[in-house]
């Protein structure tokens, strides 16, 4: 079940009214927990002992680290074993496969055979997102930033929320627990915020990057299907379209989704973080990472980056720990070495962007600093999206136009997708600015009739066959 | 992706970001504004996409692609087969072509047949083949009870699929609503099924779900033979009931179609017959003696008059009661073959030929 398809909202109009007709309370929390596991439970029902598994030893684990619990013995040791298993579990489920083909084939390259059995592991689905919430929360506790909470059923719904539950955001405890004890009130502020943020997300995903897959996909293979694709048999110009299209897709898609996990939580009365501030605006990768995927760029900076040393430990080390924290970031994104690549690549740059611009006053023009970082994340994307080193490379030769051979063009549309971009960043950035200009636009018949008129073109933008969202496989 | 979708696209997000809620109008006032919005916003897609040649492509498109080329190809006399599923396994456009060639004749066969294919969605895409290609000379339409007897057969096979949304626009879903109060479902629970679905269809056809982000022009489609030879059972089809179905006398008497569907071939065959085409009928073989005795009552009865090929014949039917069914309604390739070949014979004798004789 995703948000675009049409029995997901069956499935929010039911929760919905059953969640609002509810007395306020723990009648309320139960009713979106058993929705939760619904939601969950649609794609496999039988991972949801895992998360259940997931759910039970961060709770325990939490009230037995924190120094905040009277009488608590063995803290260390109990967050030793919380953060491990749950990080057994994201190995055993995520890497297993992974690291024994790589073990493999080493030994392989070393000239010894080794056999062991291939095991090929289901995916489930969010596991990403909902261990690193999970893992956020038992460090928390353990540093007495937030008292552990006693009832299982406050903890599980914070880690199985279902509208963020599957890609994110990342939502603190310390944000969330506070918020299941506020009194909501179903109001038509709270509809109008919700349904406005759900429909700009649905836009997003729905109307531009459903709609720009069947560019991507055609040139780099399908994404769930390794192997299946021959990038040298494309022309240079192919190559290009397809990478600029595939920034565009995985920004409306995942940016797209974000809008509408805060939307839908938002109409049950949750708040949840912005996950994107227009990325493709910044004009420093420092800037990206602020403005891209912030909860997980938040996450790695304050759970990885920071205990690493962070910058305190002199230039080299601080170095050394922007590129250990994404190449893991990269890892954390699929068990694949082109996305440890995609890591060490932005890694690499945060280190290079921290030596050259970091504390000594060099400053680059607005525009060479915006082609620059956005030329660099561009290239990025093509080893984030390759399924081999061999592709990122000839991809990477086509944007060089030095290239020969290859045939097949994309259409020349492709290319207005940057377009595209820079419009969606300068609305979101100006309409919140000039209210005053927009007067016109906040007439309340005007408002209504542009609100069928965005539906009329939502739907014939709407594809009917709904491509899974790009974060899913994370 | 087309250029359509980049102006829409830069429409909605224009809208999603610039559209702010605020109080002080009634509800009736906003849904009035709403449904405003959207009805002359929906026009708005229909127009700019009929103007870019933008449709909802299906499999039928593909059909009509392969059809445009092989009649380009070859500027014989053209007969059309338009049936569904039936003549889709029944009828070796190939074969047909090389027999009639071989007695003399000059034409050119191309099955133009998809499964579960309603008569008006056959009939939109001729019209879309004759608008890329030529007029055909001869269109064999396929009649069939099944189709006959039930206007929203097509639900059977998929509902909610580009296709359905595609062919139920507003004249085909007023023809289906019209069948259904003729008797064209059973039982209450059905009707309102089936009228729901009919409703939902029709809506999001005017609505143009789909039409923009998964359009593109036709003939951008890529080419789907209709002739679809079989090789291996579906069904596994018990020898007795086989033989019990094809020896089966095809009791007929003179029979009328439903009146919906009945005033549509009638409709369909003046169009064809205004532009110089003849029109005539067929149904391919089936076991069951029941479907047969349908095609060949409305032979006598409806069609009475014009050019009928039903599959009644003894000598065609002793033929098929072998190893040559895919199941109970569709032939493998064996089966086609004899088919076709006895299908040359009835063409030959109609006199339909003759205008194309050297």
């Amino acid at each position: 079940m995703i948000f675009t398809e049409p029995i997901f909202f069956a499935f929010f109009a039911a929760v919905f009214a059953a969640y609002w007709l509810a007395p306020e309370g723990r009648v309320r929390l139960y009713i979106l927990l058993a929705a939760s596991a619904v939601f969950y439970g649609w794609w496999d029902w039988r991972f949801l002992g895992l998360i259940g598994f997931v759910i039970g030893v961060s709770w325990l684990a939490a009230l037995r680290a924190s120094p905040l619990e009277p009488g608590s013995r063995g803290r260390r040791a109990w967050l030793i074993f919380a953060i491990t298993t749950n990080l057994g579990v994201l190995a055993v489920f995520k890497y297993f496969g992974f690291f024994s083909q790589s073990a493999a084939a080493a030994l392989d390259a070393m000239g010894l055979q080794a056999s062991w059995p291939v095991v090929n592991i289901l995916l489930p689905v969010g596991i990403s997102f909902y261990i690193f919430q999970a893992i956020s929360y038992i460090v928390d506790t353990a540093r007495g930033d937030l008292a552990p909470e006693r009832r299982l059923s406050r903890v599980a719904l914070y880690i199985a929320f279902f509208p963020q539950l599957v890609a994110g955001p990342i939502v603190r405890a310390a944000s969330f627990f506070p918020q299941m004890d506020r009194a909501k009130r179903l109001s038509g502020g709270l509809i109008a915020a919700g349904a406005r943020a759900f429909l700009i997300g649905f836009a997003y995903k729905a109307g531009i990057a459903d709609n720009l897959a069947p560019l991507v996909d055609p040139v780099y293979g399908d994404a769930l299907t390794p192997g299946d694709a021959d990038l040298s048999a494309w022309s240079n110009m192919a190559l290009i379209g397809a990478t600029i299209a595939f920034a565009g897709q995985i920004y409306f898609d995942f940016a797209g989704y974000s809008l509408m996990a805060i939307g839908v939580a938002r109409l049950f009365g949750y708040y949840i973080p912005k996950n994107f501030d227009y990325p493709y605006a910044a004009l420093s990768i420092a800037d990206f990472w602020r403005r891209w995927h912030m909860s997980l760029s938040f996450w790695l900076r304050d759970y990885l980056y920071i205990p690493l040393g962070g910058n305190r430990l002199g230039r080299v080390k601080t170095y050394r720990n922007l590129i250990a924290t994404m190449v893991l970031g990269g890892l954390w994104h699929g068990a694949a070495w082109t996305f440890v690549a995609w890591g060490a690549l932005h890694g690499g740059a945060l280190a290079l962007h921290r030596a050259l611009f970091v504390g000594n006053g060099q400053r680059v023009g607005l525009i060479a600093a915006l082609l620059f970082t956005q030329g660099f994340v561009l290239l990025s994307w093509a080893a984030f999206r390759a399924e081999s080193f061999s592709d990122m490379l000839t991809v990477w030769h086509a944007f060089t136009l030095t290239r020969e051979g290859g045939s097949g063009m994309l259409p020349i549309w492709v290319f207005a997708v940057p377009g595209l971009i820079a419009l969606d960043a300068w609305l979101g950035g100006r309409a919140g600015k000039s209210p005053a200009r927009l007067a016109l636009l906040r007439r309340p018949i005007v408002y209504w009739c542009g609100l069928g008129a965005l539906t009329a073109i939502l739907l014939a933008l709407y594809p009917l066959e709904a491509a899974p969202f790009v974060y899913f496989q994370f | 992706m087309h250029g359509l979708m980049i102006f829409w696209a830069v429409l909605a997000l224009l809208a999603v970001h610039l559209l702010r809620p605020s109080a002080g109008t009634s509800r009736f006032g906003g849904l009035v504004a709403f449904l405003l919005g959207l009805v002359l916003t929906a026009g708005l897609v229909r127009v700019s996409a009929d103007l870019a040649g933008i449709g909802r492509t299906t499999d039928f498109d593909r059909v009509v692609n392969h059809a445009v080329r092989v009649a380009g190809e070859d500027q014989a006399p053209l007969i059309l087969f338009s049936g569904a599923s039936f003549s889709r396994n029944a009828i070796d456009d190939e074969r047909l072509t090389e027999a009639l060639r071989a007695a003399g004749y000059p034409h050119r066969v191309i099955n133009f047949s998809l499964e579960a294919a309603s008569l008006p969605e056959r009939a939109a895409h001729l019209d879309q083949f004759i608008q890329h290609a030529r007029q055909p000379d001869i269109v064999f339409i396929e009649v069939a009870e099944r189709f006959d007897d039930r206007p929203t057969q097509f639900f059977g096979n998929s509902k909610f699929s580009l296709r359905g949304i595609e062919q139920f626009d507003l004249r085909t879903s007023a023809f289906a609503a019209l069948g259904l109060t003729e008797g064209g479902c059973s039982g209450l629970a059905d009707c309102v099924q089936e009228t729901g679905l009919l409703g939902a269809h029709l809506g999001l056809n005017l609505l143009n779900v789909g039409l923009i982000g998964q359009g593109e022009r036709p003939e951008n489609a890529g080419e789907l033979s209709a002739w679809d030879a079989q090789h291996e059972p579906r069904v596994e089809v018990e020898q007795a009931d086989r033989s019990r179905g094809l020896t089966a006398a095809t009791i007929s008497n003179p029979d009328y179609g439903p009146r919906w569907i009945a005033s549509m071939r009638s409709m369909s065959a003046s169009k064809l017959d205004a532009r110089g085409t003849d029109v005539a009928y067929y149904f391919p073989p089936v076991i069951d003696p029941g479907a047969r005795a349908y095609a060949a009552g409305l032979c006598a009865g409806e069609l009475a008059g014009e050019v009928c090929i039903a599959p009644d014949a003894p000598d065609l039917l002793e033929q098929l009661d072998g190893p040559f069914w895919l199941d109970e309604e569709h032939l493998l390739e064996p089966g086609a073959a004899a088919y076709t070949d006895w299908l040359a014979a009835q063409l030959i004798e109609s006199g339909l030929l003759e205008g194309g004789q050297p």
